[in-house]
């Protein structure tokens, strides 16, 4: 079956989008809930939640790469 | 016939970044021309800035440098357990990579850069400048010498053979085979952080390269205002994955550098072991 270029870049970024932005979900619910309980270590968690969003937002940027270089 | 000539174009951003001239046979980059640019206008300020030190700053440019320098080192040094003298140690490369990627990143969004400033060449047009690290090869070369800053100073350390066994010596009796096994993971595990710097780097500055252009296409005429959000966005998503990739080189070199302390059972996991499981497990 030949599938065209167009098929499979739409297929790429809709599947793979998921995981990245579920990811970062969590992030932000585990550093609201921490930020909750401890009001005062607000700066350190935010450092650390944007540190994890950063490495989490790379895994959207192979799937986009893959979307990019198809023809 | 080379010559130039300001029109702005509808092509997409390519992936591989093309030729401006050549020297002797080793052809460069556009993307190099820019990364060189920005290198000498550093090394500039920080030189002419360095001669004018003084105990109070002069002026309020050498005060803002001084903040930023100050700025590095906290930041370094929190994840060297607190040891200034290894954290300066190290100062001025991560410095080096904070400002070289922010800037490069940063100049990537002014006008004239990778879109309206053309150099024909024969029948195709080229554009002349392109930020360094919306190219593979520049963020490839910053993640190996990041990398091979942290390999050599780890051999330096604690010296070849020891660095090795280190591997196979994660858990306890290095003879159990299962535990065995860890050894080449480890080791493996080296070449991905090297491999996850470099496209990390890449993949967000070159896909927000290609969504500037993409937006300013679908906008037809009412680019100028469909744009600034996403460049709003860019701004924000330089700053971040220059910080990430200061602290995660930070974070590498620390736990390269601290001692191997083997004698008693429960001190194999160091404070610095125990921050980076927190790192690689979201990785």
């Amino acid at each position: 079956m030949n599938l065209s270029p167009e098929l499979v870049k739409g297929l790429t970024i809709g599947l793979g989008a998921i995981g990245p932005a579920v990811g970062l979900g969590l992030i932000g619910a585990a550093a609201v809930n921490s930020v909750g309980r401890n009001p005062e270590a607000q700066s350190k968690i935010f450092t650390m939640a944007l540190i994890m969003a950063g490495l989490v937002d790379a895994v959207m940027v192979f799937v986009l790469l893959i979307v990019f270089t198809t023809k | 016939m080379n010559y130039l000539t300001h029109f702005a174009a509808d092509s997409s951003v390519p992936l591989a970044s093309e030729n401006v001239f050549s020297v002797f046979g080793f052809s460069v980059t556009n993307s190099m021309l820019l990364g060189v640019i920005i290198g000498l206008i550093i090394t500039g300020v920080f030189v002419v800035s360095a001669r004018r030190l003084k105990i109070r700053p002069g002026s309020r440019f050498i005060y803002f440098i001084e903040i930023t320098t100050v700025f590095i080192l906290d930041t370094i040094k929190t994840n060297f357990d607190g040891d200034e003298k290894k954290a300066r140690k190290f100062l001025p490369l991560f410095l080096a990579f904070f400002l070289s990627i922010l800037f490069n990143n940063l100049f990537g969004l002014l006008p004239g850069m990778g879109g309206t400033i053309f150099l024909h060449s024969g029948t195709d047009q080229i554009p002349l400048l392109r930020p360094f690290t919306t190219d593979l090869n520049g963020t490839l070369a910053l993640a190996l010498i990041a990398m091979s800053t942290v390999w050599f100073f780890a051999v330096k350390e604690r010296g070849a053979i020891p660095h090795i066994k280190h591997y196979f010596s994660i858990l306890k009796p290095w003879w159990n085979p299962m535990n065995f096994f860890l050894g080449p993971l480890e080791l493996l595990t080296e070449l991905i952080r090297l491999t996850t710097l470099a496209l990390r780097l890449f993949g967000v500055i070159y896909a927000g390269e290609v969504l500037l252009r993409v937006i300013t296409i679908l906008s037809g005429n009412f680019a100028w205002a469909g744009t600034v959000p996403i460049i709003f966005m860019e701004i924000f998503f330089s700053a971040i994955q220059a910080y990430l990739f200061l602290m995660l080189s930070s974070v590498y070199l620390a736990m390269a550098t601290t001692p191997i302390h083997d004698d008693s059972p429960d001190s194999s996991h160091s404070p610095s072991d125990q921050k980076m499981t927190q790192v690689e497990a979201v990785n």
